[in-house]
């Protein structure tokens, strides 16, 4: 067991020689790295130390990170917004006095640009207030309810810019020059060099600041619009007064030539030859405006090619238009008259490509549209129509069918009241009987009233009595007289009612007894008996004829007594004397 | 065509005015010196088989360097430096109204000019002053606005050393 012990003292004294060999050995290899290993250590270590290492290359890292991406901007963005925001809670001085030689010119300019817009307009409204063409505004501004100045400005915005120059900045020499038609243009390479002498005479003798111009010229009615960029001036020569929003266009033409043509303007040498292209964008700023009221007269001549021209079409227009109106006014009064006649329907009436359509329905007895249309003075070549026949029942279409069935006679009149053929004045029994029953088969009609219509059958049929061999009448006939005399009456106030001349026959007659001479005479003397018996009623009866017939219109022949009795009489005849 | 902005450099009463007039028929009116104190010109000379607009910037009569306008002198290819050959001290002054130039638009072609040289009597110009110019590699031109002479070969020598001889 004693062993055990040496052993492991054996051993340990073993390891501390090893060690310190060891130790040797490392400083021998690495004698130089172990002061750097140490700094290293030491470095990592010491925050202060790690703080100047930092410090040392922080400005050149974020620059090269910059340019590489914008990474860094974007980190960085809310943490410098907060830090902007807690310096200014916590005192806003520091930077206002930083932001101070900044924000002065800003705002300046921005309220100088304001003022000199208000002062010109309010120049204006006092310019215009004591003219009569001022009262006149005035007055309109009170019925129109704008404000005076508006009125003003409304009338007096007539601008036009005349000419544009782009003046090469440092020479003063003329890049590019374009001027509206019509106006005089000055020579463009003095006018930028004197355009230029002013602007530096202007800024040297009145400005205290560098970037202080020259910005407006004015002569008269003309203003000199003057838009200063870094290598080139615009200028523009202004006849009335111009919007301020021109000067925004002025600005950015000068912009864009800069952003062309810049590399142009910096090497020039006086060739102007590479700005040509330009002209067209300085001709952008050739704007103008006027009045309506007081558009200048383009040119003396009054006949223009082109005012010859509007006027001829405007004739053709004008002369075309009246055809128009005429036919469009014929047509429609055509179609209203079509649409107001008895018979006739019309369903369609418009005009198709080139030709006015009409058609419907048409009772055969209704008026003839062709007549209506020649009536009408529509050319018929231009109307097309076509009709389907049908059985009208409106009254007048009614009439004429039941008169064109009936014929009836000229002493007739007829008229249709609600359904019913009415008819006035006399006519033959037959004529009576044949519309009685015709009148039922009429179409809209369903009888015939007669109470006006006197049937020539109660005056023709009747016969008076003679008594035997003698012109007196039988006894007991007096109520027979009586109701033929008030027929006669009758009809002698239909007559005249419809001024138709009728003459009254009263023809006698006699049995076959006795001489022709003295029955001739007889007869004769029994109508006259009649004649006269009347006229005591009817006085003012005039056209009464009396008649013999004697045995010549023997009413029946004479086989009895009766028969003999019955031909021993007086008959009546209505004569109409106007033609049938 | 070719522009180019040339002044026309002077003490007062030297003749610049009278030069232009004698070189091109003028559109504005001689008012404008005692106003805005510069009066534009255009005048197109020939150089070899190309024409040239020279845009003449007449500036007002200065003393001094320092009375010059540099705004005018700015943007000019070339100039005309105008003395009185009867006042020697204009030749002075155009020394220091060209180092005034010189220092504003770069040395660009100049040229000096003696005016007046029609007054032959009253011509005083030291010949040792001219040859210490003309040692400064000075181009010096003698004038007169009056008769014509030099003038029109006084622009076109300009123009020519602008376009690069």
């Amino acid at each position: 067991m004693p062993d055990e012990p040496n052993g492991t003292i054996h051993v340990e004294s073993q390891s501390l020689a090893d060690e310190a060999g060891m130790e040797e050995l490392r400083s021998l290899l690495l004698g130089p790295t172990e002061k750097q290993l140490a700094d290293v250590h030491a470095l990592l270590t010491d925050p202060q130390r790690q703080l100047k290492e930092v410090a040392h290359i922080l400005p050149a890292a974020i620059a090269v990170r910059s340019r590489q991406d914008d990474e860094l901007t974007d980190a960085m963005a809310p943490t410098v917004a907060a830090a902007l925001d807690r310096s200014i809670r916590k005192d806003p001085q520091p930077l206002a006095d930083a932001l101070f030689p900044v924000m002065g010119p800003a705002i300046r300019k921005s309220i100088a640009a304001a003022l000199s817009g208000m002062i010109e307009s309010f120049n204006q409204t006092l310019a215009h207030s004591l003219s009569i063409r001022g009262l006149r505004w005035r007055f309109e501004a009170l019925r129109t309810g704008r404000s005076f100045a508006e009125v003003v400005m409304l009338h007096t915005l007539l601008y036009r810019v005349e000419q544009v120059f782009l003046i090469h900045k440092e020479t003063g020499l003329l890049l590019q020059q374009v001027s509206a038609g019509g106006t005089a243009v000055q020579d463009g390479d003095m006018v930028s060099g004197m355009l230029t002498a002013i602007q530096d005479f202007v800024h040297d003798s009145f400005s205290t600041r560098r970037d202080d111009q020259l910005e407006t010229l004015q002569v008269g009615e003309l203003t000199v619009w003057i838009e200063q960029g870094p290598l080139a001036v615009l200028a523009g020569v202004i006849r009335g007064n111009a919007p301020i929003e021109l000067r925004s266009i002025f600005r950015e033409t000068l912009e864009r030539i800069h952003l062309q043509y810049g590399a142009a303007m910096k090497e020039f040498k006086g060739d102007a030859a590479p700005f040509a292209p330009v002209a067209e964008m300085l001709e952008e700023c050739l704007r103008s405006r006027y009045h309506e009221a007081e558009q200048p007269a383009r040119s003396g001549r009054l006949l223009t090619p082109f005012r010859i021209a509007a006027a001829l079409l405007l004739m053709i227009v004008l002369v075309w238009g009246f055809f128009w109106l005429r036919n469009q006014r014929r047509w429609d009064d055509f179609v209203a008259r079509l649409r107001s006649e008895p018979g006739i329907v019309v369903t369609d009436a418009e005009k198709r490509g080139w030709k006015y359509h009409i058609g419907g329905l048409r009772d055969p007895l209704a008026a003839d549209p062709q007549v209506i249309l020649r009536e009408s003075g529509i050319d018929p070549r231009g109307v097309v129509d076509h009709w389907e026949p049908f059985t009208a029942l409106s009254p007048e279409i009614v009439l004429a069918r039941a008169k064109k069935l009936l014929a009836p006679p000229a002493s007739v009149n007829l008229k249709v009241a609600e359904n019913t053929l009415v008819a006035d004045g006399f006519a033959s029994h037959q004529w009576v009987l044949q519309a009685r029953q015709a009148v039922r088969w009429l179409p809209g009609l369903g009888q015939l009233r007669e109470d006006n219509l006197l049937d020539l059958e109660r005056i023709e049929d009747p016969l008076l009595m003679f008594q035997l061999d003698r012109a007196e009448l039988v006894p007991g006939q007096e109520d027979k007289f009586t109701r033929l005399s008030a027929d006669i009456g009758r009809l002698q106030a239909q007559a005249q009612a419809m001024q138709k001349n009728v003459r009254l026959e009263i023809v006698g007659h006699t049995d076959g007894s006795g001489s022709e001479a003295h029955n001739n005479t007889l007869s004769a003397e029994r109508a006259q008996t009649v004649a006269n018996a009347l006229r005591t009623r009817l006085p003012v009866w005039t056209n009464l004829t009396v008649e013999a017939a004697g045995t010549k219109e023997r009413l029946r022949d004479e086989f009895t007594e009766a028969d003999r009795a019955t031909n021993r009489s007086v008959t009546f005849r209505v004569i109409s004397t106007d033609a049938r | 065509m070719i522009q180019k902005k040339v002044c026309m450099v002077g003490t007062f009463a030297v003749g610049k005015t009278s030069l232009v007039r004698q070189f091109v028929e003028s559109v504005y009116s001689d008012k404008y010196h005692t106003t805005v104190g510069v009066k534009v010109d255009k005048k197109v000379v020939a150089v070899g088989e190309q024409d040239v607009t020279l845009v003449l910037w007449d500036i007002e009569g200065a003393e001094t360097g320092h009375e010059l306008r540099q705004s005018y002198l700015r943007g000019a290819a070339g100039y005309l430096l105008v003395a009185d050959g009867t006042r020697p001290d204009t030749i002075a002054n155009a020394e220091a109204l060209q180092a005034r130039a010189e220092a504003t638009v770069g040395s660009v072609p100049f040229l000096l000019l003696l005016n007046k040289v029609d007054l032959g009597e009253h011509w005083r110009v030291d010949p040792e002053e001219l040859a210490r110019l003309r040692a400064l590699n000075w181009l010096v031109i003698t004038t007169s606005a009056k008769t014509g002479q030099g003038v029109d070969m006084a622009f076109a020598t300009l123009a020519q050393k602008i376009m690069g001889d």
